[in-house]
């Protein structure tokens, strides 16, 4: 396997049948064996299957039958996508014993590819953290300085595409899970319009917000792993059709007449100069390319991090009620204190297993979910955010009346030490202030790094975000492929 | 500001058992989200008067699809999503009790 390698070039190994499918997984575990006890990348691994699909690919490659692009490529999870027989923790100690017993359809998807499922990957407990020192199971590191977070919370998805683990990954992004990990990371990553991937059997964080998306080493990677996974969905309401858009084949002309606008908000003081430096760079990159370049302003930026941290944590709220010790899984010792309390034992059971299995940042959003609900304070609190969460669409609509894709980075500063943010949660909430904005309005979003970092050039990466009009998946795509290519 | 017994008050509300060992960490969590109230006063400069506000991430209404019953899951999918069972039905610990 080659250090940088891509879904297409896999591909043309399998079926000019240079390597196996086999022989290239069992390469990709051996890897994972030797290097992720540094990384802790992932949380469970699925071997026993994925050489099982691997055979079946390789057979079918020997049958001269013709097989999808994404077929024996190596593919991992974030922990809170369900795969059928499989544990799906979300990181959380609550569901250490939980088994899921269907497919999400994101992996039903996948798996009709024939790709080959390798494991499961760790994250801040159930999605919440920026660093994914959260996961109540081990911390993951950065593989540029093990020193320092992966970002979060999909960290262990962008540490094992950046390590060479799996070729692609899954995560999700509810205020910047997916591009924040990704851009500390030094790999891109897509968080689609919201409905443009189906959630079904995502354990859900904050439903108006959440989105599946990839994490992949290349651009047309990501392009190729969207193409498979979105589109409408009955087992989700929200989920839309986008008809036969097909992102891969970008057309450089078209491309090229897209107009950049530069959200002058997303420049801010505390901003890492390496960041700075970076970004502006590669503006003047597009602007020598010939790209229309021009400054927008998208003025209620300042709100986002107050308005995403009270909608965020009222869903939370909602949606962490069903993790109740009745439901999906139980910690061993809450059914022995319970079955003592007698009578009582169901809502012994209720307070035991959360107050138990639940992680301080959990219960911290739990909390804060219930108090901006409760009643006396939910005009001041949700009410007023959800005004102000339309303010922020607004922007970005008015924006995208001048421009058609806008440019930010992805985060104000490179990847932080472990340990740095973990005592103040408002300096942890805002290493996602560019890029929660972008959920609260519901349209998609890339992150790419600005330039290609090799793991063991000493430097650590700077990513930037292309963000885009709804459903324009394609512009930030073929924007980003451009990029990549010049 | 948030008091202790707001936050034992919403604790319980949301169903989270505080032990000796969450008891420790009460004064933090106090702290915590007094910071974090304290920092969402800014939105209170926001003039939102004539905005309506946005009730979630799609602009879709009323989604329909047909009453056909569709057979997606087998009862043992449903039941494995639960932690007890007993040939093919949940068990659950009694909800009301005796007194």
């Amino acid at each position: 396997m080659k250090e940088s390698s891509s879904i297409r070039s896999l591909n043309r190994q399998f079926i000019k049948k240079e390597v196996s499918v086999r022989e290239a997984t069992e390469g990709y575990y051996k890897k994972i064996k030797k290097e992720d006890e540094a990384i802790g990348a992932f949380l469970s691994l699925m071997e026993e299957q994925a050489l099982l699909e691997a055979d079946r690919v390789d057979k079918k490659i020997k049958d001269g039958e013709n097989i999808p692009l994404l077929a024996g490529i190596p593919v991992a999870l974030k922990d809170n996508i369900l795969v059928k027989g499989f544990s799906a923790t979300a990181a959380s100690r609550s569901l250490e014993r939980y088994v899921a017993s269907y497919d999400a359809t994101v992996v039903e998807k996948l798996k009709e590819q024939h790709v080959v499922l390798v494991g499961k990957t760790n994250l801040d407990e159930f999605a919440m953290g920026g660093s994914t020192e959260n996961s109540g199971f081990h911390i993951t590191k950065n593989p540029y300085d093990i020193e320092r977070v992966p970002g979060g919370s999909s960290g262990g998805s962008a540490a094992a595409v950046a390590s060479g683990f799996v070729q692609v990954a899954l995560g999700s992004d509810t205020g910047g899970s997916i591009r924040q990990p990704a851009a500390f990371c030094g790999i891109v990553g897509l968080k689609p319009t919201y409905g443009s991937v189906s959630r079904f059997g995502l354990i859900a964080m904050a439903s108006s917000l959440d989105q599946i998306g990839p994490l992949t080493q290349t651009v047309e990677d990501a392009a190729i792993v969207f193409d498979a996974i979105k589109g409408e969905d009955p087992m989700d309401s929200t989920s839309v059709s986008l008809g036969g858009i097909n992102t891969v084949s970008t057309n450089v002309e078209r491309v090229k007449k897209l107009r950049i606008g530069i959200p002058k908000e997303y420049f801010v003081d505390g901003m890492e100069k390496e960041v700075t430096d970076e970004i502006t760079r590669t503006i003047e990159k597009f602007k020598k390319a010939g790209f229309s370049v021009r400054e927008v302003s998208l003025p209620h930026t300042k709100y986002a991090l107050s308005c995403y941290y009270i909608v965020m944590p009222a869903e939370v709220s909602a949606n962490l009620a069903r993790f109740d010790g009745i439901r999906y899984a139980r910690l061993p010792a809450v059914s022995a204190e319970a079955e003592k309390a007698g009578h009582s034992a169901l809502s012994e059971i209720y307070f035991r297993q959360r107050g138990g299995g639940f992680g301080s940042e959990v219960k911290r959003r739990v909390i804060l979910g219930t108090f901006v609900l409760s009643s006396g304070y939910y005009d001041a609190y949700y009410a007023k955010a959800q005004k102000v969460r339309r303010l922020i669409a607004d922007d970005f609509k008015k924006a995208f009346e001048e421009v058609d894709v806008l440019l930010a980075p992805t985060t104000p500063t490179r990847a932080f030490k472990i340990g740095e943010k973990t005592n103040d949660p408002i300096s942890m909430y805002l290493s996602d202030i560019f890029t929660m904005s972008v959920n609260l309005a519901g349209i998609p979003a890339l992150s790419l790094p600005v330039k290609k970092y090799p793991l063991d050039g000493g430097e650590l990466p700077v990513g930037f975000q292309l963000i885009g009009k709804h459903f324009h998946e394609s512009d930030v795509l073929g924007l980003g492929m451009w990029y990549e290519k010049n | 500001m948030l008091s202790k017994k707001d936050i034992n008050h919403l604790t319980n509300l949301a169903r989270i058992g505080m032990d000796d060992k969450n008891k420790e960490s009460e004064e933090k969590t106090l702290g915590d989200l007094g910071r974090i109230l304290e920092y969402f006063d800014e939105l209170k400069e926001v003039d939102t008067e004539s905005v309506r506000p946005m009730e979630g991430g799609t602009s879709l209404e009323d989604v329909y699809r047909n009453d056909e019953v569709e057979k997606k899951f087998n009862t043992e999918a449903s039941v494995g999503q639960f932690p007890e069972s007993e040939s093919g039905f949940l068990k659950i610990p009694p909800v009301f009790s005796d007194e």
